[in-house]
This record gives structure tokens, C-alpha cells and sequence, in this order.
């Protein structure tokens, strides 16, 4: 359990070289998850941006499958934690025992001590047990009776959850929500996608055929080619003005976190990386707002009743918030022409 | 609808606004009070229109029908129906004005009164605007175009008073305008929806945005001005001497009523000669071939603060006026002159020759002062008045008045006439002048002589006002005047000699237009002297102004040009020109009118001395408009020539490509070439938005470069695959330049460009090409921004300056004091 610091990632990649390393990954996973290219895609983004995912959708829709299978495509430590009503946060976390033999305390690591951790139906666990995450996800160390233990890079909590309404399930805090940098939905395959699944996994779980393509020393390297993207100041300064329109949106009582800019850029960074470019783009935060910001904010009451989704919110902004610009201000502030032709269709009060 | 309702208001009012500049041309309001009529029933038609959802060529039908059925009403022809429906003779009678107004245009100049062809022809031009202005801010909702017919009508007035623009009205006109526009875009931002102020959580709320707020304090301040402007103008209410005089402004004012009422002729003339513009203001007719000036005022009354103005006394002119008994050595003619007053010369006086015998066409107020010989009323005013008068011209020979002998000490006349105040350097001189000189004849031709060229006096009209003592001291000395100087300087002087004089006030004779006719203006007023003669001969006339600096000048047998090397040479034409009586008159060629622009004149102002006639300023409107209509085409040709010039420029070439780490190979640019690719980038992409904007493809600014050349790919572009690469190409290389390292090098945005432009025009209708060439709306779009922006900021900083001064408010800082 070789304690990794930060300064031993690298620098930039030549281009091949990540991509070639990436694109593996994304292939052996691929060969489980069926047609969801952009969702693994994603879930591997977060990966490189030392980031959490949060996966959530109804039941049965490969949620535990992608987590898997990432999980097994990288040849590093996994640890899987299927949380229960009953599951106590020293099983997450570890414990002190008394070793008759030495006469001494001895900490036993919990589950978090790995390089993946996949934790299965986070939300069935009482708040208490998910709240055990909060530090290590964060800080990426453990404190255990004042000790505290650093854990390894990289460090990826992925967690898979049913949508709150669904029954025996615990909300997840708001403080634990904000730590996950990503929340994806699965969503149902294709039709395309359903039957090739069916061909393909009807005997067999193709999940055990796996074999990983990269290795911790390897995500190392993508992290810190990810990490040289570079962000042109007008970019930062739209990702600052999209968590501002949260904050300021009359739908939601609460906005996104500084946190959630930080991981926002983070992803885009990695996003940008994974198509091959060495500088993020407005258009990688579009892509990113709904996956990293929808699920810190919350709606206001109204809101809510009005059924309107934090998701369908944030898109919202996203398609309103003009592009800040670098230069000189330009006159495209209205539609020219005016005649509704726009998306911003009139509304009437 | 009900924006469209408030647009369509607006409109109606920015054009009467607009059309405030009229005032400069007309006498009286009578043209807004008409033309508000129309526009109001223009207006009407149109919304009635759009409440019926007609189309927009339905609209433009029902606003030219109700500009008829207005026009009728207010222009009738007497054969109507109802009053206001047109029938085919009421637009012959509407032909008639229309012919009319063309002849009146050149006879009137300005101001003119209500003339029925004239009113016609502004308010058909007003209402004509007002359909415009609606149709382009209404129906084609470009309200930046319906800036170019209400700028047409500022051309008017710009046209005529070629020097010195009124510029309250066009403010006015500019407030309309501005209203306009900022309505227009509050208007687009209630479309709009919420809007995102960064204020906090309730941008949601259904409020009036700032800009609204701006509309509305910019509509009052148009219309305080629009009441205010009738009394800032002085020019408006008053004629021509009564702005001047230092009584008050009422048209009624009296000669000699107290000391208010009197007018100072003297700081009337300077007032009305330094002025740059041209003002006709009398046409006369006679049949006297040569006459001398036209006349109308005296200054008889010697103050030590200078010649002034006595009350003038008399009897009805429509009673037989006193003849002048024959003499000899005086040649009298009677003559017969018709004058026309224009309507900018108002006065209690009207001119006329000297010496007037019969008048006709005058009532009873207007009286006759046989001493001073002025036609003068306590009750009317020259204004407009049109008289024929007989009068009898007198022609003196030099030895007649040589041999008249000189008033007796004791003669009341000759006691009241030759006093003087008193200015020591002046009695010196005269003394000097008139040493040896036997007859007052003699005396006076010393004087006059003495004004001369040869003697260092020029022409002057920038000295000093004034006839004090001290004036004509400094006269003496500085030897630079006008004629104010020279009139009053003699007349001092000729009673320093002991013989009565005084100063006399009408026109030279400016410019003769045909037969016997003159026209004279503003320009050719002017003061001579008189000097009485005893033995029954009078009042003669003495013209001490250098007559090459005087247009319309006239020198006399007995007091000659004295520039001129022969003295009195007779060029007698004929009988017309009796026994000495040469003038030769008007003299007023070319050459004649440069010297005037070299000299005096032109000092200070150089104003034409033309009179300027109407109809130029029709044809410089339309000319105007074309040229206005015309400007933003230029304006995107030469944007996107400079652009064009930008993009061509040898691309940015990779310096060198190095080996990055781990044997990656990257291109570098640096330094200049890479700002240059970068400013080429942004300067192609500029010009695609501008060529979207002007092809009316939406331009989105939430969207990424990429994200609208994906856009245009899918919606617009779809079957030229050279645009479809041209627009990726462009988008790609805008989005480098902004967001990447290093921008895109060695690309050729050129070829691009032109392809996405020839694929959006080839999919555009006519119509919108046309529009993209001739007036590309995203000139115009740029212009409105910069407008509503500039209108919004000084909105806001109005705002903040209301707030600091009411930081200061009394009430606040007694409210804000600590209770005791
Ligand atoms: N897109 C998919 N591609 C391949 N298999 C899928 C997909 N979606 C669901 N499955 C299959 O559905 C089953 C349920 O998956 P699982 O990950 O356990 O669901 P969840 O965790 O969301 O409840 C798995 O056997 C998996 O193979
Ligand atoms: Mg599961």
C-alpha cells in the first residue's frame, strides 16, 4: 500500500499515448455496457478528473454492471461495499481492534481503502453509514480515534443509487451529494442496444471475462495529462457565471457550491483530453453543467411542484447564459429580426 | 398586440417630434397643428389594421387612405363628401396646391406664413413620414431605418439656414428618435422573457426594465421641450425689429410710447447686418430708373449716449400729403413705387422713397411726419403690408446748394438740429475741416470728403455699437466702420459745423431683380446722412459709406463717390436721368460682391449674401435621404473590405515545429503571428455573424462557435458542402482563437467566408438580398446597440446624479439629524 503523492504524476501525454490508454478503457467496458458510449465516457472523465460518480436510475439498467466493469478494467485495488440499512460506518471506514497478541490496538481498513470502491445502493443506508464517505471522499484519508490514514491514487468512489422516491432508501445529505463530482442516470438502452445485450450476455456475464487494459500507474499518467488542459480565461469565466446562475435562478433555493466549479473545470478537462484536445471548450461545460451541477442544487417549493426537475433547471440556464466574451462587446446582445424566431420564445406573465 | 398598439403611438409622436425642425420655416404652428392631425389619423388607420390582423401591405393601404381622408378634411376642395371623402376634383385641387407650392417655394423665403401650398406640401411630406416611420418600426420592425425619413425632415431646415443650424428642434426630433428606438427594445426584452439582471431571485417578477424607464423619462423630456421650444425661440413670436429693439418683443410695439416702447434703429441695423443669414424682407417696384434708398426711419435726437429715435408726429397718410414746392437748381420728378413687406420685417414704420406725396392702399393708423418723413402707426405693423405710394424724387445740382443760404442761429430747427453734446477731438477736427469754406455746401462736402478711402477709413463691420461722443472719437481714430459709424460720424460732425443733420435709416438698393424691381434683405440695411439746406431746398441726402463695401450703393451728383478719381461723371442715361441726378445705381456685379466677402462683410460671419430661395432645400432633403439611405450600405462594405484585408494577410506561419515531450510534434506560433491569427480568426468570424445577421439567420449569443457552425451545418447550409466545410473551418478557427493556446495557422478563412456567403445568399429571398445590400441590418443592429446602450448609460447616470443630489436633500439631512 505505497503511498502515491501528487507530484509523481506527469505531465502532458503525447496525444496517442492517451488516447490509446483511454480509449482501451473505454472499449472493455463497453464490451458489458451496451450502447452507452456517452455514459461511459463520462464515468471514465470523472475518473480522470479525481473525481466521484454517482450513478442513479431505477433498478436493473447496468448500474452495478458499469461500476464493475470500470472498476475491473483498471488493474489496481477494488473494493465493493453493497450498503444496507444495517451497515455500520466503521465497516466503511475501518476499525481499531485489540490484538491479543501484541497487547495493542490494531487498525483494520475499511472498504474505502482501495483505489476503486464501488459502493452499491448507497442510499440504503442510514445517513449515518453514508456520512462515513464525507471525509475520505473529500480529503482522501481516513481518521480513525485521532489517526489518520492518507488513502492511494487514484481514489474513486463510485456509487450507485435508486431514485429517492423509490422505497427503503435514505436521501443522501446534501454535504454527500455535493462530494460526488458527477451524477449520471443510466437510462433504458436502446432498442439496437437491448437485443445485442441479449445476444450477447443471454448465457454468460460477460463481466467476468473482463480482463483489465490499464493500471493505476497508467491513470496516473492520464490524470496528469489531464490535469496540463489548458482553460482560456473567457472559459473559467463562463463556468463562474453558470454556478452564478444557479445561485441567482428563481427556481432554486439552493445553487451549486464553489466545489461544483472546481469539478466542473476538472471534468471539462478531462472531457476536452478524452476528444483528443489540449484546451477546454464552452461547449465540454454545456455538456458537463446537467451531469455535475443538478444534483447539489435544490429546487424551491414552487419548483417542485411544478414537477420541474433540477435537471431540465440547469439545461434551462445553460441554454440561456450568454457566452461571456474575451473581446470587444459584441451587438448580438438581442435576436435580430425580433420576431420570436429565437428560442426564447414570449412569454406571457 | 398591445405593443404593437404603444410602437405604433410612438411612432405617430416621434415623427411629430421629428418634424419639430419645421419650425424654423414657418412664422406660426399652424403646420404642427395640421400635420398632428393627419399623423393622428395615420396613426389611427394603422392601428385599426392591425387590430383587424391586416397584413402588412393592408396596413400600409389603410394609412395612405387615411392620409387622404386627413389631407381631405383639412385641405378641402369644396366638392367633398361628408367633408372628407375625396372626390376626383378634390385631388386636382390637391394637383393645384402641389403646383403651387412648387412656385411658392421659390417666391416665399424663410420664415413663411400660412401660405395653403405650403402648409399642404408639409403636411403630406409629415404624413408621408409618419407611414413610413410606422411601416419600418411597426411592421418591419426596424425602427433604426425609421431614423433616415425623420433625419430627411432635419434636412429641410439644414438646407436653408446653411450656417447656423437651429439645434433645439433637431434635439427635439433626436428625443423622438431615441424614444422610438427604446421603446422598440423594451419592447424586445418583454419578448424576451426573464431576464437575467444578476440582481438576485426575483428577475422573475413581470417588471418594466430599466430601459423602459429610460423611455419614458426621455418622452418627457421631449415633450418639455417641444412646449418650450415656441418661447426659447425668439425669432418665433417677434419679427425684425422688435427682437432687436430694446423695448420688448410685442409685435404692436410703438415708436415713442415712454422709453420702453422706442426702438434703437441703430443696434437693429448692426443686429440685422452681422447676422450670417438672409432674410428677404422688402420687394419693391418703381418706375423711377435709378431711385435712391428706400427709406423708413430717422435718428434726429443727439444724446450724449448717441443719435436716437424721436416720436414721430402727424397725420392720416390717406389725406393729401404737402408736395414739395419747385425750386431752382432742383430737378423734382414724380415717380410711382409698390412695396411689399415680407412677413419677417415687423415694425411700426414702413419704408418708403423719399419724398412720398399720395399713398394707397393704407388705413387710417398709419400717418405721415412731414418733418421727419417716415410713415409711421401706434397700432399696426409693417408686417406682410403691401402699398403703392407716388412720390416726388429731388435732384440736387451742387451749385444750387452752394448758393442756398444757411438757417438763421435762432431757427428752431437749426437750434434743436446742430446740438451736440460736445466731444472736444471732434470740434478740432471740423474746425479744421471747415477753414475757408465760404457755404454750408462747401462745410459739408469737407466733411464728407473726409470719410474717404485716401484717408484711411475701411469698411468695417466688426467694431463696436454705438454714436456716443466717445464712439465717434474712436471712430475718428480707428477710422474702421460701418455704415452706423460713418452716418452718425458725419451727422455729428455736419452739426459740429453749425449745420442740421441727422441720421437716416432704410435699405440701399441690394439686388434688382427685373424691370424696376428690388429685392432687399437683412443685408442691405443701412444709415446715411442727412443735411438740412436752408432757401426752402431741405433735407439732402449724404451717403458718407464707402460705395465699393455697400451692395446697392448709390452716389449722388452732390456728394459723389469719393473713391472714385473722377468726381461726378454723369453717365447719364438718358432722360431718365435728369440734371445731375446720376446714380449709378446698384452697383452689384461679381466683382462687386467679393470685395463685400473680402471686407467688412464678411468679418466675423461670413454669411451669403444671396437671397436663398425654397425649393433648394426640397431637393437637398431628398438628396439627403438618398445619401442617409446609402450610409449603412457603405458602412458594410467598408467593414467587410477592412476584414477581408485582415483575413487575406499571409496566415500565421508555424515557426518552427519542435519535438514536444515524448517525441510529440507540435507546431508553435508565437508572438505577433500568433495575435495575428488570432485577430484574423475573430475578424472572419465577426464578418460571418454580421453576414448571418444580414441574410436574417438568427445568431444565438449562448452559442459556442462550434455550436452555431453545427447549427448552421444542420439547418442552413445542409447541401453546398464547400459551406458546410467553409462554416466548420470558421468555427473551428474562431473557437483557437479564443479558447486554445495556439490559434489555428495556415488556413485559408478567405475562400470560407465567401463560400458560407454564397450559400446564405443563394437560400435567402429576394427580398432579404436586397435588404443584405442595400440597408444590411447588421449595421443597422450595431447602431441601434450602440444607441440604447449609450441612452441606457446616460439614463443611469442621470439616476446616480439624482441620487447624490438627494443625498443632500434638506429633508434628508434634517431627518438624518439626531433628535434632541
Ligand atoms: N445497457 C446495458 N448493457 C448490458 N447489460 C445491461 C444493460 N442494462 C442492464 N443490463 C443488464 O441488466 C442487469 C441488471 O444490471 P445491474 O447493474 O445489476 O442493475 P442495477 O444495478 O441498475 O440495478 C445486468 O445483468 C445487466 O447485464
Ligand atoms: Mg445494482
Amino acid at each position: 500500500m505505497t503511498q502515491q503523492t501528487w507530484d509523481e504524476v506527469g505531465g502532458l501525454l503525447p496525444h496517442d499515448e492517451f488516447r490509446a490508454a483511454s480509449e482501451a478503457i473505454v472499449a472493455n467496458i463497453e464490451q458489458v455496457i451496451e450502447g452507452k458510449t456517452a455514459t461511459v465516457r463520462l464515468a471514465l472523465a470523472v475518473l480522470l478528473a479525481e473525481g466521484h460518480l454517482l450513478i442513479e436510475d431505477v433498478p436493473g439498467v447496468g448500474k452495478t454492471k458499469l461500476a464493475k466493469a470500470l472498476a475491473r478494467s483498471i488493474d489496481c485495488s477494488v473494493r465493493r461495499i453493497q450498503f444496507t440499512p444495517d451497515l455500520l460506518p466503521s465497516d466503511v471506514t475501518g476499525v481499531s481492534v485489540y490484538n491479543q497478541e501484541t497487547h495493542d490496538f490494531e487498525f483494520r481498513p475499511g472498504a474505502v481503502f482501495a483505489n476503486l470502491v464501488v459502493g452499491d445502493e448507497i442510499n440504503r443506508a442510514s445517513p449515518k453509514t453514508q456520512s462515513a464517505l464525507l471525509e475520505c471522499m473529500e480529503e482522501r484519508q481516513v481518521t480513525v480515534d485521532g489517526v489518520t490514514y492518507q488513502l492511494q491514487t487514484p481514489f474513486m468512489v463510485i456509487a450507485t443509487q435508486n431514485p429517492i422516491e423509490m422505497e427503503g432508501t435514505y436521501p443522501l445529505p446534501e454535504a454527500q451529494r455535493d462530494r460526488f463530482t458527477a451524477r449520471i442516470a443510466m437510462g433504458y438502452p436502446d432498442a439496437g442496444a437491448e437485443l445485442a445485450m441479449l445476444d450477447g450476455h443471454g448465457a454468460t456475464d460477460p463481466l467476468t471475462e473482463l480482463r483489465p487494459v490499464s493500471d493505476a500507474a497508467t491513470v496516473r499518467q492520464l490524470i496528469g495529462h489531464v490535469r496540463q488542459v489548458h482553460v482560456a480565461d473567457a472559459v473559467k469565466q463562463y463556468a463562474i457565471d453558470l454556478v452564478t446562475a444557479t445561485r441567482e435562478a428563481p427556481d432554486l433555493r439552493l445553487g451549486a457550491s464553489p466545489r461544483a466549479t472546481l469539478q466542473l473545470l476538472r471534468t471539462a478537462r478531462a472531457v476536452a483530453a478524452l476528444e483528443g484536445r489540449d484546451y477546454v471548450l464552452p461547449d465540454d461545460l454545456q455538456a458537463l453543467a446537467v451531469p455535475v451541477l443538478a444534483h447539489r442544487i435544490i429546487p424551491t417549493a414552487d419548483a417542485q411542484l411544478a414537477r420541474r426537475t433540477t435537471d431540465a433547471i440547469v439545461a434551462e440556464l445553460v441554454h440561456r447564459l450568454p457566452l461571456p466574451n474575451d473581446r470587444k462587446r459584441s451587438p448580438y446582445d438581442t435576436r435580430p429580426g425580433g420576431t420570436g424566431r429565437g428560442p426564447y420564445e414570449p412569454r406571457r406573465p | 398586440m398591445t405593443a404593437h398598439r404603444n410602437l405604433g403611438f410612438v411612432a405617430a409622436a416621434a415623427t411629430l417630434l421629428a418634424a419639430a425642425p419645421l419650425s424654423a420655416i414657418f412664422l406660426r404652428w399652424t403646420w404642427l397643428i395640421e400635420a398632428a392631425i393627419v399623423v393622428a389619423v395615420v396613426a389611427g388607420a394603422a392601428a385599426l389594421s392591425r387590430l383587424a390582423r391586416a397584413p402588412l401591405w393592408g396596413q400600409l393601404i389603410a394609412m395612405l387612405a387615411g392620409l387622404t381622408l386627413g389631407l381631405t378634411w383639412v385641405f378641402p376642395g369644396g366638392t367633398e363628401l361628408l367633408a372628407f371623402l375625396p372626390t376626383p376634383s378634390t385631388f386636382a385641387h390637391f394637383g393645384d396646391l402641389l403646383g403651387a407650392s412648387m412656385q411658392d417655394m421659390r417666391t416665399y423665403s424663410v420664415k413663411v406664413d400660412d401660405v395653403d401650398s405650403l402648409l399642404f406640401l408639409t403636411v403630406l411630406g409629415v404624413g408621408g413620414v409618419a407611414v413610413l416611420v410606422d411601416v419600418l418600426s411597426v411592421g418591419l420592425r426596424r425602427p433604426a431605418l425609421a431614423g433616415l425619413p425623420m433625419l430627411a425632415i432635419y434636412s429641410v431646415p439644414v438646407a436653408v439656414y446653411v450656417d447656423d443650424v437651429p439645434a433645439t428642434p433637431f434635439v427635439v426630433g433626436a428625443c423622438g428618435f431615441l424614444w422610438l428606438l427604446v421603446t422598440d427594445n423594451v419592447d424586445r426584452v418583454r419578448r424576451f422573457g426573464r431576464r437575467f439582471t444578476g440582481e438576485g431571485r426575483d428577475v422573475d417578477v413581470w417588471e418594466a426594465s430599466p430601459l423602459a424607464a429610460a423611455g419614458r423619462r426621455l418622452a418627457v423630456v421631449g415633450v418639455a421641450l417641444a412646449v418650450a421650444l415656441p418661447l426659447a425661440v425668439p425669432g418665433m413670436t417677434s419679427g425684425l425689429l422688435n427682437a432687436a429693439g430694446n423695448g420688448t418683443g410685442d409685435g404692436n410695439g410703438r415708436p415713442g410710447q415712454g422709453n420702453s416702447g422706442r426702438i434703437d434703429l441703430f443696434a437693429a441695423l448692426s443686429g440685422q447686418l452681422k447676422q450670417s443669414t438672409v432674410t428677404e424682407l422688402v420687394k419693391v417696384t418703381t418706375n423711377e430708373p435709378a431711385p435712391f434708398y428706400l427709406r423708413f426711419g430717422v435718428a434726429d435726437d443727439l444724446r450724449p449716449n448717441g443719435f436716437r429715435d424721436r416720436t414721430p408726429t402727424g397725420r392720416a397718410v390717406n389725406q393729401a400729403l404737402t408736395d414739395p414746392t419747385e425750386r431752382a437748381g432742383v430737378e423734382r420728378q414724380r415717380y410711382r413705387a409698390t412695396v411689399e413687406v415680407s412677413k419677417s420685417l415687423n415694425m411700426p414704420l414702413l419704408p418708403v422713397y423719399a419724398q412720398p406725396v399720395k399713398t394707397e392702399d393704407l388705413g387710417r393708423s398709419w400717418r405721415y411726419d412731414t418733418s421727419l418723413q417716415v410713415i409711421f402707426s401706434d397700432r399696426e405693423n409693417s408686417r406682410g403690408k403691401r402699398y403703392s405710394f407716388d412720390y416726388v424724387r429731388s435732384t440736387y445740382s451742387p451749385s444750387a446748394l452752394r448758393a442756398a443760404r444757411s438757417l438763421p442761429t435762432d431757427d428752431p430747427l437749426r437750434r434743436q438740429q446742430t446740438a451736440t453734446p460736445g466731444a472736444p477731438a471732434v470740434d478740432q477736427l471740423v474746425r479744421q475741416l471747415v477753414k475757408g469754406k465760404q457755404n454750408d455746401y462747401d462745410k459739408v462736402r469737407a466733411i464728407y470728403d473726409y470719410f474717404s478711402v485716401e484717408n484711411g477709413f475701411t469698411y468695417s463691420l466688426s467694431t463696436r455699437d454705438g454714436t456716443s461722443g466717445e464712439d465717434i472719437t474712436d471712430f475718428l481714430s480707428t477710422k474702421a466702420g460701418f455704415c452706423q459709424q460713418y452716418a452718425g460720424a458725419m451727422a455729428w460732425l455736419v452739426r459740429a459745423a453749425g449745420i442740421p443733420a441727422r441720421v437716416a435709416f432704410g435699405f440701399t438698393n441690394g439686388t434688382r431683380s427685373s424691370g424696376g424691381t428690388y429685392v432687399l434683405t437683412n443685408q442691405n440695411l443701412h444709415a446715411w446722412t442727412e443735411v438740412y439746406f436752408g432757401s426752402g431746398i431741405g433735407w439732402v441726402p449724404f451717403d458718407a459709406t464707402p460705395a465699393a463695401s455697400v451692395p446697392g450703393s448709390v452716389r449722388s451728383a452732390w456728394a459723389p463717390d469719393t473713391e472714385a478719381p473722377e468726381e461726378a461723371t454723369p453717365s447719364t442715361g438718358g432722360a431718365a436721368a435728369p440734371d445731375g441726378a446720376d446714380a449709378s445705381a446698384g452697383p452689384n456685379s461679381p466683382d462687386r460682391l467679393d470685395k463685400d466677402a473680402d471686407q467688412g462683410l464678411s468679418v466675423g460671419d461670413g454669411g451669403p449674401t444671396q437671397q436663398s430661395p425654397v425649393w433648394p432645400w426640397w431637393v437637398a432633403g431628398a438628396l439627403a435621404l438618398l445619401v442617409l439611405l446609402a450610409v449603412p450600405a457603405l458602412r458594410r462594405s467598408a467593414l467587410r473590405r477592412r476584414r477581408r484585408v485582415r483575413v487575406a494577410a499571409p496566415p500565421a506561419t508555424a515557426l518552427a515545429a519542435i519535438p514536444g515531450q515524448r517525441g510529440e510534434v507540435r507546431d508553435i506560433v508565437v508572438g505577433v503571428d500568433a495575435d495575428r491569427a488570432r485577430a484574423d480568426a475573430h475578424a472572419a468570424w465577426d464578418e460571418l455573424l454580421d453576414t448571418l445577421v444580414d441574410f436574417q439567420v438568427r445568431v444565438d449569443r449562448t452559442e459556442t462557435p462550434r455550436a452555431t457552425a453545427e447549427r448552421l451545418v444542420q439547418e442552413t447550409l445542409t447541401e453546398d458542402a464547400g459551406a458546410v466545410t467553409g462554416v466548420r473551418l470558421l468555427g473551428r478557427a474562431e473557437e483557437r482563437a479564443r479558447y486554445a493556446r495556439d490559434p489555428l495557422a495556415g488556413e485559408e478563412l478567405h475562400p470560407a467566408l465567401r463560400s458560407v456567403r454564397g450559400a446564405l445568399a443563394a437560400r435567402a429571398d429576394r427580398r432579404t438580398r436586397i435588404m443584405a445590400a442595400l440597408l444590411p441590418p447588421s449595421v443597422l443592429l450595431r447602431w441601434r446597440t450602440t444607441v440604447s446602450e449609450r441612452s441606457a448609460r446616460l439614463v443611469t447616470a442621470g439616476g446616480e446624479v439624482r441620487q447624490r443630489l438627494l443625498r443632500w436633500s434638506p429633508r434628508r439631512l434634517l431627518a438624518g439629524r439626531p433628535a434632541r
